[in-house]
């Protein structure tokens, strides 16, 4: 009963080489996720001005996600992986630690969307478009980093 | 030299796009010239590519992590540059048939610039030098 859908497999796209371009498709489609995520928050704030509707705090959790995305994309898997000597202040114990807590900071946001969705919104009974506008905000920036540090891979770094 | 025909076409196509943007703005129907700003976004974009390859000389690997930030923003700027209008239609500060045409206009102009860069190679023989000379030590200066 192990394995038994080890020899289970994807249709084989054979005419898709994505060799090379792996990398600029994946930063494209990351791309797309987190700048959508930002003008979902953008058309909310500007169809709900009042601070009844869409409490300014609520903004906290993108800008924390978006320092999370810069966070966890400034340290290559290199440098996680393998030792480099010198230059710069992080080693690799420090680049570990400031991967894991950029990894915090992001499920902490996202994590924090999903509460504020639920607690100022669908608890009380409130329109939802802004509690789910800072939800999918979360969303797609989460996706978009996951996207941007695993969808590229560095041996086509050379 | 690429070719005349292309650039002739590209140059059809812009001014296409353009007229798009304007017609957005300019009909009797709608009359409101907000959409505009959408020009910011259609310079904007090439800047990421023209620095990330401008800072990147080394064409030995296929890709590196400035080239990949360079096609994170260009993408961001585009998605920009469709969001604005949609957002400003949704606020009924332009109509939405003004909303479309811009859009319209948005999507045949980054696909001249992509055809441009596609065609003419991002400028092979343009001379860097006389516009950003580097220092010394051959960097940047980043």
């Amino acid at each position: 009963m192990a394995g038994f859908l080890d020899n289970v497999h994807w249709p084989e796209f054979e005419c898709i080489d994505w060799g090379e371009r792996r990398n600029t498709v994946a930063s494209v489609i990351s791309g797309i996720l987190f700048f959508t995520g930002w003008w979902i928050i953008i058309d909310a704030a500007v169809c709900y001005t009042d601070q009844k509707d869409l409490n300014h705090a609520f903004y906290t959790c993108g800008v924390f996600s978006t320092l999370a995305f810069f966070m966890i994309n400034a340290v290559s898997n290199a440098h996680i992986q393998e030792d480099i000597y010198g230059e710069g202040c992080l080693g690799k114990i420090g680049a570990r630690l400031w991967l894991f807590i950029g990894f915090l900071i992001m499920f902490g946001s996202l994590i924090a969307a999903i509460w504020i969705l639920f607690q100022a919104y669908i608890v009380p009974g409130n329109p939802v478009y802004p509690g789910l506008s800072v939800f999918f905000q979360n969303l797609f920036i989460f996706f978009s980093t996951l996207m941007y540090k695993f969808g590229r891979t560095e041996d086509l770094w050379g | 030299m690429a070719g005349i025909k292309a650039l002739v076409g590209l140059s059809f196509s812009g001014a296409l796009g353009l007229t798009f943007l304007l017609l957005g703005c300019a009909l009797e129907q709608f009359g409101v010239y907000w959409p505009l700003f959408v020009l910011i976004f259609y310079v904007l974009s090439p800047l990421p590519h023209f620095i990330a390859s401008r800072c990147s000389d080394n064409t030995d690997s296929s890709s590196n992590a400035c080239r990949e930030l360079a096609h994170f923003l260009t993408t961001g700027i585009v998605v920009s540059a469709f969001g604005l209008p949609i957002i400003l239609a949704r606020k009924e500060v332009v109509k939405w048939g003004a909303c479309g045409l811009v859009m319209a206009g948005n999507g045949v102009i980054f696909l001249t610039i992509l055809g441009f860069f596609l065609i003419f190679g991002g400028g092979d023989d343009f001379s860097w030098e006389q516009w950003f000379p580097r220092s010394i030590d051959g960097t940047c200066g980043w």
